[in-house]
């Protein structure tokens, strides 16, 4: 099958079945994509489909067919990182750093649907497991990101 | 040299081992850590994985174009050591964070971690003790018990400075002038005279061939540039692009997935794949290898999902005991608590003949349940075995370890052994253990060739598991008309988590004290006054195994003492902020940080209605952390934890970003358990497969967190776990406070509590 991946096409020659999730890691070697649990429980795997945060763990990779597929090495803008992935370093979010492809993907996909989010939506958007707890800082940097899109300011970093 | 306060003892001190250790030259073959090994030929460090350049000791590699690399053997968890121990090199090196590379070296005596294996900070040891004399010859290197700091506080700091001293003479030699006509300044030494340059790397090979007499001074706190101020960490830009490697991202040629089916039942075994033919017929299914002992089978494939569906698919013979269940444990542990006790570790005056006779005793019976550490990243190692050499990669707390594994699953020599530890997605202590390498090697072992990713998938993961153990608690106590603690008596029951760890990394020691000292950490070492005062447990023996898990034995006694002194507060009528500050009469740094948390959180100014707080204060790993929480109340059962406030004597700071993180994260690790954490068997197996069983605290639930750092010019303690602890009690005295309801027994769930 084809899988059009960060703007490239990918051909693979996998079960319909294998979830997107171990296209990528096995077969494609793009592993900043995380395994955590294999059941859509924790956003590891989180990847955006057309522009939607999907939990890759348990899609089936024939589903995401024809569908333009975005994973942590497809965030990066023109120019180099994110203002989502800026914020992160200037928030100093991750520590073990395994969930957070998963966040940071989550996040990209909030803030192009909804480029000011409250704390409840945060808390209804991003619900991805860290076992290190970076909660507070992800919620820090979630809303400099956002103003940091609004503003489409020079960007420190 | 700051720190004058480590007690001395003994033929060597930590001193004289930093002074051999930390200014080997190339090649230079020192006696290290006592005089067990100075009659040994005992290489320290043999300089691979530095690349080129010149090695100035076994931490500091400088390149010609003065690239600065440093080797930092510890594990980088998300705790922030791969930037605090080069911030400490680099403080007396005179060289900027931005110059610095990484490498992790190979598992040598120069990288031993003494301070891992007595949990304790370094300045209550006195001299070379049994186990420091371990540490060096296995070599333990690892990383855990919130050691980091605490053994490499000095000894890096020293590493910098040796380099530095080396380079500045090479400098006044070249220039012919004395040494003290030159300093060190951003990986440049300046002639005084004339303002000269010369860079590091211009001057490392001759610096190298350069021996010092003895340790240079260190450098006075007062003129820190770096340690102490909070820098940016050097893992975090790899970590917002997804090319981070961790241990499940190693990708090699030809590699192969492994993935693990452990014998379902608690020290049960596998006796025979029944349709191995079968299996092997799968597409991409190489091979079904049976671990040693039946243990556990592995499904071998070119593809992690194919490997897992077809373990799924394992049709397995087994033996093993399908009748333990939680009810049997519990009623072990009532036993154990009645009639088998084996150690009394703290015995002050006549605390149960005073309760026996006193007309009013307080009684609390506590329990906490099995807990798995559920790293984010699941469980894996991969291991090529390819003629008599083999290598290793992954995850690991301990480079040391990953050694031993290989080894013993392989019989390949030790030097002919090769460890690439990457980084960790969670370690927690369970990336501490040796399983994962022993089954990765041997796998290998069947396949040579072949570099075999192993892999426990999450339900693997969590169901077999070396668990924080269930661990009962009962207390009486009696106070005086006013509230004064006259006797504190507290009998504990739990599996030993020490026995069960070296029966794993270290069979050969499997005669060692049986006795647990880490039972009652933090339960026989409280702060408070009491009149008197006794603690004593007993152990249990299972088939389960238990492990350490981010703050061991803290983990649950800080539960059950700081609940237990609210329940003696509340049964004096006193406040229960008020009722711990009279009882730390001989402890002003515990009295500091309760006050200090107390002022944080606005103690004696009463919240809004349906608002809530409660508090507790903890010692571990050398650091005392003080936490008061704040909840709202939505529903009878229904609480919203609206913010914690947390503040921490860890003496001096090298990283406070650090601190303040690992603080939030301790506290949220403290709160996942004390919500919802909770491992249960029924029938010889494991009730918990994956989160939707063992749930997490996620964003909606996690709350606000307020961290404020003690200025207290003292030896560092440990910061990794010593936010854990207080999180537990500190929230159900809250509970207690807005509900009346004393709760007991983790987690608050089974209680019907529910949190938003």
């Amino acid at each position: 099958m084809e899988l059009k991946i960060n703007g490239k096409t990918h051909s693979v020659d996998v079960e319909e079945s294998m979830p997107l999730l171990w296209v990528l890691r096995d077969e494609l070697n793009l592993t900043g994509t995380k395994y955590g649990c294999g059941v859509s429980s924790c956003g590891a795997c989180t990847v955006m489909l057309d522009g939607l945060a999907v939990r890759t763990c348990t899609l089936p990779a024939s589903s995401a067919i024809g569908k333009e597929i975005n994973t942590i090495e497809g965030i990066e803008v023109e120019g180099g990182l994110s203002a989502v992935q800026k914020a992160w370093i200037e928030h100093q979010v991750p520590q073990c750093g395994y969930c957070q492809s998963g966040m940071i993907v989550a996040t990209e996909a909030l803030l192009n649907e909804n480029p000011n989010p409250t704390d409840e939506d945060i808390d209804q958007a991003i619900n991805n497991i860290c076992r290190c707890g970076t909660y507070p800082r992800i919620r820090a940097a979630i809303h400099t990101a956002a103003e940091w899109r609004a503003a489409n300011k020079n960007l420190p970093g | 040299m700051t720190n004058n306060k480590k007690k001395k003892g003994g033929k060597w001190t930590r001193r004289a081992f930093i002074a051999t250790g930390g200014l080997a030259g190339v090649g230079l073959v020192v006696g290290v850590g006592g005089t067990l090994y100075l009659n040994k030929k005992i290489k320290e460090y043999s300089g691979s994985g530095f690349g080129e350049g010149s090695l100035l000791n076994a931490w500091i590699n400088i390149t010609p174009d003065n690239t600065i690399i440093m080797a930092v053997p510890r594990a980088e968890m998300g705790q922030g050591v791969y930037t605090s121990i080069p911030m400490l090199m680099a403080e007396e090196l005179e060289v900027e964070m931005a110059s610095i590379k990484i490498i992790q070296p190979q598992p040598e005596p120069a990288y031993a971690n003494t301070t891992v294996l007595v949990n304790h900070p370094r300045d209550i040891f006195k001299g070379m003790s049994f186990m420091e004399k371990i540490a060096h010859f296995l070599p333990l290197v690892a990383t855990g018990g919130s050691t980091t700091i605490r053994d490499g506080y000095d000894q890096m700091r020293a590493a910098g400075a040796s380099a530095r001293e080396m380079l500045i003479q090479a400098a006044a030699k070249q220039w012919k002038v004395d040494k003290s006509q030159c300093y060190a300044e951003k990986a440049y030494v300046i002639n005084r005279a004339t303002q000269e340059k010369l860079s590091y790397g211009s001057l490392a090979e001759a610096a190298a061939k350069i021996e010092l007499p003895g340790i240079p001074e260190l450098k006075p706190q007062k003129d820190f540039k770096l340690v102490g101020k909070p820098i940016q960490r050097l893992d975090i830009p790899e970590k917002v692009t997804g090319k981070a490697e961790f241990g499940l991202d190693v990708r090699l040629e030809d590699m192969c997935y492994g993935v693990i089916r452990h014998a379902t039942y608690h020290g049960g075994q596998i006796t025979k794949v029944a349709n191995q033919e079968e299996i092997e017929k799968m597409r991409g299914v190489k091979k079904v290898v049976l671990l040693p002992k039946g243990i556990g089978a592995v499904v071998v494939a070119d593809n992690t999902w194919r490997a897992k569906n077809a373990a799924l698919a394992l049709d397995l013979q087994e033996i093993g005991d399908n009748t333990l269940s939680s009810e049997k444990i519990n009623q072990q542990a009532e036993e154990v608590i009645a009639n088998k006790l084996i150690a009394t570790p703290l015995n002050k005056g006549e605390a149960s003949d005073v309760l026996d006779k006193a007309e009013t005793v307080l009684e609390g019976k506590y329990d906490v349940p099995y807990l798995a550490h559920a790293c984010m990243e699941p469980i894996n190692f991969t291991v090529l075995v390819d003629g008599d050499k083999a290598e290793a990669w992954g995850g690991h707390q301990g480079s040391s370890i990953v050694l031993d594994g290989v080894n013993a699953a392989t019989g390949i020599a030790k030097e002919n052994i090769t460890t690439h530890i990457t980084y960790l997605g969670g370690g927690f202590g369970r990336r501490a253990e040796i399983d994962m390498v022993l089954n990765a090697a041997h796998v290998a072992k069947e396949m040579p060739g072949i570099p075999i990713q192993l892999v426990y998938t999450r339900e693997e993961a969590m169901r077999h598991e070396m668990y924080r153990p269930l661990v009962k608690s009962h207390f009486r106590a009696s106070l005086n008309e006013a509230g004064v603690i006259e006797a504190w008596e507290n009998k504990i029951a739990l599996q030993s988590v020490m026995n069960s760890s070296i029966m794993r990394i270290k069979p050969a020691f499997a005669e060692a004290p049986k006795k647990d000292p880490l039972s009652v950490e933090g339960a026989a070492d409280l702060p408070y006054d009491m009149n008197h005062a006794k603690v004593a447990f007993g152990q249990l023996e299972l088939p389960i195994q238990v492990g350490s898990w981010r703050s061991v034995g803290n983990s649950q006694n800080a539960f059950f003492t700081e609940s237990f002194m609210d329940e003696c507060a509340h049964a004096a009528g006193q406040d229960p902020y008020e009722f711990r500050k009279t009882k730390l009469n001989s402890h002003p740094r515990f009295l500091n940080v309760l006050n200090k948390v107390a002022e944080m959180s606005n103690w004696s100014t009463p919240l809004g209605e349906g608002r809530y707080r409660g508090i507790a204060l903890h010692k571990s790993f050398g650091s005392i952390v003080g936490q008061v929480v704040e909840i709202s109340k939505i529903d009878e059962k229904k609480f919203k934890i609206d913010k914690y406030y947390c503040a921490i004597d860890c003496g001096r700071t090298v990283n406070p970003d650090t601190i303040e993180a690992q603080m939030m994260s301790g506290i949220i690790f403290g709160l996942s358990a004390a919500l919802y954490g909770e491992i249960t068997f029924k029938d010889g197996e494991v009730e918990q497969y994956n989160f939707p069983q063992y749930e997490m605290v996620r964003m909606n639930v996690a709350p606000a967190i307020d961290v404020h750092i003690m200025e207290v010019d003292e030896y560092p303690g440990g910061v990794g776990e010593p936010g854990t602890p207080p999180a537990a009690p500190a929230l159900t005295n809250a509970i207690f406070a807005a509900t009346g309801e004393r709760v007991r027994s983790l987690p608050l769930k089974k209680h019907g509590y529910t949190f938003v």
